[in-house]
């Protein structure tokens, strides 16, 4: 007797697949055959040192600096660059491009809010304008997102009666409302006071536990190291490093990875072996 | 009646020559004027209530008076009203100096908020007289932001020198128009003294734009 | 000291007025021609079209080469070897008209460069088109920004007509020559002259700053304390 018939679960594509991106400016390759595939629902994290390409990485990503060679696919939909069948490349109008676009939701690490408008507003703007969704559906989805970030009795505010931690949940908000497959973070706790950092990461933290797929570039290494499931090195232009974040730190198989990590420890001693802060 | 570019060369190098006159013209008046521009907004800062009164109105009258009317003022005006008489060139570069005193602080003042007011407040944490803040903390920001600005005010002045042909300095246009007079072909020579102006300032502006790039340059 | 004369400006006061009438009317249709070829221009040159941009590049280098007085001479004399007969006033307002545009493309230009390029890359990044992410994001930044200049720029352009007097328009500046010629009292004229120009620009500079106290509510500098006012502010009393 076989219990009902399992089928197997239906096909997620990938939330973001990336193949042979390559980017030169000038004589200096900014992305050097960036190849990777992020799950729904991983938690990714993004480190290497400064000019290492991850900023590059990242405008590319939203195809705001279209790469040499190379596509990305959100969700399963090429972004920028098509590849049809037979592997005829087309590229995208822009307009296109743009429907795509919001798939991606990305937070600035200078925010980028509209200063011009309510915080309440900058989340409207863009489901009015892009997603044309109804006014008072936006208000409500932008309402809700604001009480789950507990920031709801700020709505009305302008961004610069804001605080940084405020601002940046008003801009995570924005990015969110667009239900994106994916969240793109740069460098998410590197505009805030020391004492907010722990705040931030623990927003990170609970939108993992609910299965937000999200890459996060950052500096911050125990956040790397405890929440993200996948870690990736770059490290002029290329990812030379992938895998589960303890493994990659404490792996000594790249020597500019591991040189990296060591220094990471000259100032942590504890840190590879640390245990994962109370959550 | 056929448009002959011989003509245009053939009245260059009289205009070029005279175009000379304009640049001395300039030159002058527009150190005069970054000179009392820059202390005139040091006396604003003051805040002074009749000193900045007397100024406002000042400045409403130059910036609400034709260059023109005020050459005219200084040539004709002056002589009637009180015996004093300047030559056409010294008239012209004392009206056009005046005007573009009150401009360039005018344009200083739309650029001071821009500075950050931290420094101002280090600095005077630190002990700096207003003298030196002036001088050392915002000035420096100031000129470099308003750098633009003031290149423009110098294109303004290089042109203003041209309304000097009215009160009957020989400087380039008045030399091109006695040219089309003589040979009652107006046109080909203005677009000789038209050039020598573009010379003039489309110089000025690749300065200008050699600063912009150093200044940006020295913000990343 | 200096002994005015009202009687002269009195008695020519209406030949005065006439001519003020003449100058409003050229400079109105100056301002909205300039302003309309300055947002094209403006939009021309941040295209990503770089022929446009070129283009409009050497607009704009032409006329802020050249002084006004010869682009006018250039039109008026040009015109007619062209082929095109028009009356002076229509020289003039062309004239003038292009070059304000100029003048204009250049604030605009210069106020969105001036904004943070995430502005527009945030806007972008979601999805927004090119036009949309102008008129909701960059435009309504960049219009208390540009009331200064462009108040600047336009009192400029309505001094600037009075040059067109030059090609015998009959407007303020000419009838105060040919009063000049009549009274041989210059001071007096030229006053009143510059008085009437005087008021027509500080009413427009009165209207522009309502203007510009509306659209910047929003706006503050956020280090503006009293100590940094004593240096930054121009305006208002004393800080006691």
């Amino acid at each position: 007797m076989t219990g009902p018939a399992r089928h197997p679960p239906a096909y997620q594509p990938p939330a973001l697949c990336v193949s042979n991106l390559n980017r030169r400016f000038g004589s200096v390759k900014a992305l050097d055959e960036v190849y990777f595939e992020i799950p729904k629902g991983q938690v990714v994290s993004l480190v290497g040192p400064s000019g290492c390409g991850k900023s590059t990485l990242l405008r590319t990503l939203l195809w705001l600096d279209p790469p040499d060679e190379g596509f990305v696919q959100v969700g399963g939909q090429y972004l920028g660059r098509e590849k049809g069948p037979g592997g005829v490349v087309r590229y995208q109008s822009r307009r296109e491009v743009d429907r795509i676009r919001p798939r991606i939701g990305m937070v600035y690490q200078s925010l980028n809010l509209w200063p011009h408008m309510t915080a309440l507003g900058n989340v409207l703007l863009p489901q009015i304008d892009v997603a044309r969704r109804p006014a008072a559906g936006a208000e409500a989805n932008a309402r809700r997102l604001f009480d789950r970030l507990q920031i709801g009795a700020l709505a009305d505010r302008r961004p610069f009666e804001l605080s940084g931690g405020q601002k940046q949940r008003v801009a995570i908000a924005r990015a969110l409302a667009m239900e994106p497959e994916i969240m793109l973070f740069d460098e998410p706790t590197s505009a805030l006071d020391p004492e907010l950092v722990g705040e931030v990461l623990a927003l990170l933290r609970e939108f993992a536990a609910t299965g937000m797929t999200m890459m996060v570039v950052t500096h911050e290494l125990a956040f790397a190291r405890d929440v993200a499931s996948r870690l990736m090195f770059m490290d002029r232009g290329r990812i030379v490093a992938d895998g589960p974040p303890r493994q990659v730190i404490a792996s000594q198989a790249n020597p500019r990875v591991a040189e990296f990590f060591d220094r990471v420890t000259a100032f942590h001693p504890g840190f590879r072996q640390d245990a994962p802060s109370k959550e | 009646m056929k448009f002959d570019p011989y003509l245009i060369l053939a009245a260059l190098p009289r205009i070029s020559d005279a175009a000379l006159l304009n640049l001395r013209i300039a030159i002058i008046a527009l150190c005069l004027a970054m000179i009392g521009g820059t202390a005139l907004t040091v006396v604003r800062s003051l805040k002074i209530a009749p000193v900045n009164l007397v100024i406002r109105v000042m400045l409403s009258f130059i910036r609400g008076t034709p260059i023109l009317v005020q050459i005219f003022l200084v040539y004709y005006g002056l002589p009637a009203a009180t015996g004093l008489r300047l030559a056409p060139e010294v008239a012209g570069i004392a009206a056009i100096a005046i005007n573009s005193t009150f401009f360039i602080s005018e344009i200083m003042r739309g650029s001071l908020p821009e500075i950050d007011g931290g420094q101002v407040e280090a600095s005077t944490a630190l002990g700096l007289p207003p003298r030196i803040i002036w001088r050392r903390v915002i000035l420096p920001q100031l000129f470099r932001k308003i750098s633009p600005m003031l290149i423009n005010e110098g294109t303004v002045i290089v042109k203003g020198t041209a309304l000097l042909s009215v009160i009957t300095v020989v400087e380039a246009l008045r030399v091109a128009q006695q040219i089309g007079a003589a040979r009652f072909r107006p046109f080909e020579p203005i677009i000789a003294a038209a050039l020598m102006f573009l010379a003039l300032n489309l110089t000025l502006m690749l300065v200008g734009r050699l600063l912009e790039r150093r200044f940006a340059r020295e913000v990343r | 000291m200096l002994g005015l004369d009202l009687s002269i400006i009195w008695d020519n006061l209406p030949l005065f007025l006439e001519g003020a009438r003449m100058t409003l009317f050229i400079v109105l249709i100056a301002f909205v021609a300039g302003m309309s070829i300055g947002a094209l221009a403006a939009a021309a040159a941040l295209s990503p079209w770089r022929l446009l941009a070129w283009l409009v590049l050497a607009y704009v280098g032409l006329m802020r080469g050249i002084p006004f007085i010869v682009l006018l001479f250039l039109i008026h004399f040009g015109l007619p070897a062209a082929g095109i007969r028009s009356p002076a006033l229509v020289s003039g307002t062309v004239a003038l008209s292009f070059f304000a545009g100029a003048y204009y493309t250049e604030i605009i230009r210069a106020c969105v460069r001036a904004l943070p390029k995430g502005q527009w890359e945030s806007a972008r990044a979601i999805g927004m088109s090119p036009w949309s992410a102008t008129r909701q994001v960059i435009v309504p930044q960049i219009l208390a920004p540009m009331v200064p200049p462009v108040v600047n720029c336009t009192m400029t352009m309505i001094k600037e007509s009075s040059v067109i007097s030059s090609i015998t328009v009959a407007e303020l500046t000419f009838s105060g020559l040919v009063v000049q010629g009549n009274t041989f009292a210059p001071f007096e004229v030229f006053v009143a002259v510059a008085t009437i120009y005087w008021f027509i620009c500080a009413s427009f500079a009165g209207l522009a700053r309502l203007f510009e106290k509306r659209l910047a509510g929003a706006r503050r500098n956020q280090g503006m304390t009293p100590l940094v006012g004593r240096y930054l502010i121009l305006e208002g009393k004393r800080a006691r």
